[in-house]
This record gives C-alpha cells, structure tokens and sequence, in this order.
C-alpha cells in the first residue's frame, strides 16, 4: 500500500522551463507536474511536443528555468537514464542490424549482461509482436515495424519513466491497437508515461489524463472529456490507406457515424469524416481487415480549431 | 482509508553510472569493422612491413657488415613505425570514417545518449576503434619487432645504450595513434556521410602532403612542413630515433606544437559536435 502522497508525487517537474533554437521559442516558460500514470502530451504539429519530451529526457537543456526528472535535474544526469526509457519520433538505430541486434546492443549499454540481454530483448520483441521479424535488418522494415523495435527499445530496460513521442505514428489499426493497450497496461502498472500525439482520439485511448502544448505552451490540463466536448461540433478526419481502398469505401460510407468519404486521385487514400470517432473506431477493425489497410492516420485540423478555440478565450 | 496500487517496482538492473560503459559502444563499433574481409586484409597488410624488418635484423645477425646498408639501431624502428603512418592513415579511412558520420546520418547518436552514458563516454567508446586500428599497426608490430630483435640479437639490443628504444616506440606509435584517432573521429562528426568523412581524411592526410612537397621543393618554403601531419609526425618521430629525414626542415618542437593545437581542435569540434539533437538555427 503506497500514501496518497507517494502515489501522486511529480516524477517530471518543469518549473518555468523555456527552450529557444536561436530566433525559435520551442518551449515558452511551462510549469508543469506530471504524477505516475499515463499522460497524453496533446498538441499539433510544431506545437513543442518533441521539445518538451527532449528536455525530459535530458537531451536538451532548457535555456531557461529548470525540468526535473525523478527528483534530478534532467539535463546533466546520465545516471537517471536507467530508469527512462526514449521512444523518440525520428527514426534513430543503426540500419544494419537485426532488430534483435539492436535491442541487444542498447541493454548492453544500460549495463545488463549477456543472458539478461537476450531474455528481455526477446520479452521486448515479443511484447510489440516484432519477435518473427528479429533477425531481418532493420534497414528492410516498414515504417510500422520501425515503430515498434523504436518503442522495444523503450521498454527492453523496464524503465520506470516512459517518454513516447508519437509512438503510434504510421502504425495500422492492428499494431495501433496493441501498443494503445500496451501503453494502457504500463501505466496501470504505476509506471509513468508520457505520450505525445496530435490525435486526440489516440490520447483518449490511452489516458484521460493530457496536457495540452500549442505555441511553445501548456494551454490548457486535465480531463481529455473537457476537450472532447469542445470537439463535438468539429467532425474527426481519419485517413486510411489500403490495398482496397474502394471496398473500404464502399464499407464505412454506410456507417451511421461517417460523414463523408472521400478517395485520393490516386486511389490509394480514403479520407473518412466522422461525428462521433469512438463508434467509428470501433466498428474499423473487422473492414480494416478486409480492405488491408495498412497505414492510417488523422489531420489535426480539427484539434487545431479547438486551440483556436482555447486561444479564444 | 484509500488503497492505492501497489504499483510498478523498479527493477535495480544498475544504480551509478557503471565503470568502462563506453566499451559496449568500441566492442560493437569493432565487431562491425573486423567483420568484413577485405578489412582484415589490410590490416594484415599492415604486418608486411614488419616481416620485412624482421628479415633486415635477422640478415644482419648472419652477415654484420650489412649493417652498414641495412642499420638495425633506433633508427630502424623509427624509419618502421614513420613507414606506418600510411597503414593507420588507410585502416581508419576505410574502418572509422563513418564511426560518428553513421550516428549523426541515423540518429542513432540519441540511442546511445538516451542511455546511462555521458558525451564523454561516448566519444572515448568511439575514440578507442580508431586507436585500437592504428596501434594494431604501430605499437603492436613495433614492440614485438623490439622483442624479435632481442631475441635474435639479444647482445647488440641488450646494451645499456639503446634502452631507450622500447619507451620511444611507445611514445611515438600512441602520438601517431591519438592524432589520427582524434583526427578521424572529428572529421567523423563533421559529416553525416562516411564516404564524405574518408574522402576529406584522405584530403587533409594525403593532399595536404602534396601541398607540403609543392611548396617546401618548388617554392623554397621550409614552414610549409607544418602543413603536412604526416611530416609533422614523421618529424617527432626523427627527433625520438634520431633519424636524418631530409624533408623534416624544421625543428621538431614546432611540430609538435602543431600537432598538439590540431588535437585540441578535434577535441573542440567534438565537443561541439556530439549532441543528441542537432540544433539547427
């Protein structure tokens, strides 16, 4: 049994942290606590998401004001980063490797011997169902395969601190799914998760827990339902593409939820408008299947128009 | 009362930061260079001008008055060890050129910095590839050409006079060793290309020797021997061995010196260089 004050306190700390790229303000004087548990780090594209992850994995220093990390300055403390796991947006392994290679490779730098190498790095390949494909090179995997070994290595080490910057980004619907319920998990388990995304129904999957970043700023934290809500006027766009994209079509135009659907000039995307995203995510995965979708995802133009919103007033 | 969630344990897999850590990053880095064959072809090739020495010392101890053609004292390890800046030269254009280059092209410079390791660690881990190669080629062929030589002319090297030869190869194949190391890995880290950072090593090592023999023979130049970090190491080495080396026109105080500011520059643009994140303003 752990105090209430325990189980809430800040793993990550930002206390008027600013981060500027020369003229650029990337991260514009945040002060912010994330506790234990799955955080959604919400925001559009350029908003300072990467930033804000980057400073809290001791990869940036903050050009003003001071993050904190388990206690430590975030910057500056290597020793700390045995307990963090990175999965940063950018791809970021060596092409000539297995991925079995290259989880090996990453826990032997975290300090685990050879048997305890193998183990978790089988466990880790096994957990983002990439174990069939561990002796091919990474250079030879898709972009969905490229996410997971990135997110394998961010667990192999069991980190007691997750950073995952868009971690579901050119998964399919499949693969989007076990790694939402994989987030889910490691946060129930008490560790603490930080994830970015411009999706808001991805977030939503995942925790209701987000903070919202939009110009270098928290805008707004706290309950994902509270934004929702905001959303409800706004129709969700989700673009698919798919080895059958006209069966696809012909498939969710009849769903209640879809607004419209719209097929690509070059007939490969089908861009779908929804009202109501649950219903429609739900009722995806059985025609995902038939129609091969094989990549997905959503413009934040509807998120956009909730910042403007928040901005507003 | 609430019940919380027992919630996650951590486990303890290291708690400080570990000693050696940078050496998952040299075994990696060189289990990945000396698996190609062509590689460690010419790493032997390395060996040849030894067995070549070997055979001057061993025709001396049967016929001395080859001596006088072919001498076996400090020279003739200084002449070897000078002969093998050409060896490191190659092994790291084709076996370290993309160390850091390869890293930065990928990213996969934040793998490694997202771990329990420091920038340090990280540049020493590298760093040690490029030393590893050019001692393979420079100290280990030099001290076992010493030790052959005192096993087949144990009372001509066993003279009190020419203990000096065993420290001097030391001191001259780690300074080749560290400067070509330091050189390589910085030119590594300006790039993000392998073949770009090879080419540009063999630029400053081999076109700036061209530059040096214009200048110092068509226009009469002596400080244009600066230029060259082949002759300025060759020049350190002629003042250890006491070698006569025509081309080395200058003291070699102000090689050394140059050497010296080339290896802080590297350390510099390293320094500067190596980050997780490129920021770009």
């Amino acid at each position: 049994m752990t105090t209430p004050a325990a189980a809430t306190a800040p793993v990550l700390e930002y206390t008027r942290a600013s981060r500027w790229y020369g003229p650029v303000i990337a991260l514009n004087d945040v002060t912010t606590q994330v506790p234990p548990g799955v955080t959604g780090l919400l925001g559009p594209n350029g908003a300072g998401k990467s930033t804000f992850l980057k400073l809290a994995a001791g990869q940036l220093q903050p050009s003003q004001g001071e993050v904190k990390l388990l206690g430590v300055p975030a910057w500056g403390s290597p020793e700390v980063f045995h307990r963090v796991g990175l999965c940063p947006e950018a791809d970021a392994f060596w092409e000539n490797l297995t991925g079995r290679q290259f989880l090996t490779t990453l826990l032997r730098l975290s300090g685990f011997d050879e048997a305890e190498c193998k183990q978790r790095t089988a466990r880790a390949l096994d957990e983002v169902d990439l174990a069939a494909a561990q002796d091919r090179k990474i250079g030879g995997y898709s972009r969905g395969m490229r996410q997971r070994i990135k997110l394998a290595q961010a667990i192999a080490h069991d980190p007691e601190v997750l950073l995952l910057d868009e971690p579901v980004t050119g998964m399919d619907p499949l693969n989007r799914r076990r790694v939402i319920d994989l987030v889910r998990r490691l946060g129930r388990e008490g560790k603490t998760v930080v994830v970015s995304s411009h999706i808001l129904y991805e977030v939503e999957a995942m925790t209701r827990r987000v903070l919202l970043v939009h110009n270098g700023r928290i805008l707004a934290e706290g309950d994902v339902r509270e934004i929702r809500d905001l959303l409800d006027e706004h129709p969700h766009t989700v673009a698919l593409r798919a080895r059958d994209p006209r069966r696809l079509a012909a498939a969710v135009v009849c769903w209640p939820a879809v607004v419209s659907v719209r097929l690509d000039p070059a007939g490969e995307w089908v861009t779908v408008e929804t009202t109501r995203p649950d219903e429609f995510y739900g009722a995806l995965h059985d025609a995902a299947l038939e129609a091969g979708v094989v990549e997905m995802h959503s413009p934040d133009e509807n998120l956009e128009s909730v910042f403007r919103y928040l901005v507003a007033r | 009362m609430p019940i919380y969630d027992q919630g996650y344990r951590r486990y303890e897999a290291r708690g400080p930061l570990r000693k050696a850590r940078f050496w998952p990053i040299t075994r990696e880095a060189l289990r990945l260079v000396l698996s190609k064959r062509a590689f460690l072809g010419l790493l032997l090739a390395g060996f040849i001008p030894f067995v070549v020495r070997v055979a001057q010392i061993y025709i001396v101890t049967q016929y001395p008055q080859a001596d006088r053609v072919l001498p076996i004292d400090g020279r003739l390890f200084g002449e070897f060890l000078n002969q093998q800046i050409g060896f490191t030269i190659l092994l790291v254009i084709f076996g370290a050129s993309g160390l850091v280059a390869n890293d930065l092209r990928t990213g996969a410079i934040l793998a490694y910095l997202s771990r329990p390791l420091t920038r340090r660690d990280y540049v020493i881990g590298k760093l040690l590839v490029p030393l590893f190669l050019c001692l393979s080629v420079t100290l280990a062929p030099g001290l076992l050409l010493y030790a052959t030589g005192l096993s087949l002319a144990p009372d001509f090297y066993g003279k009190w006079e020419l203990a000096w030869i065993g420290p001097a190869i030391v001191v001259h194949a780690c300074a080749i060793s560290l400067v070509v190391s330091l050189l390589t890995l910085a030119i590594s880290a300006l790039s993000r290309s392998a073949r770009v950072a090879g080419l540009a090593l063999f630029g400053l090592m081999v076109g700036l020797e061209m530059v040096r023999v214009i200048l110092q023979h068509g226009f009469r130049q002596k400080p244009a021997m600066l230029l060259s970090i082949q002759t300025n190491l060759r020049a350190v080495g002629t003042a250890l061995f006491g070698i006569a080396d025509r081309e080395v026109v200058m003291a070699w105080g102000w090689s050394a010196l140059v050497l010296a500011l080339l290896s802080l520059g590297c350390l510099y643009v390293l320094r500067s260089r190596v980050r997780a994140v490129e920021i770009v303003t």
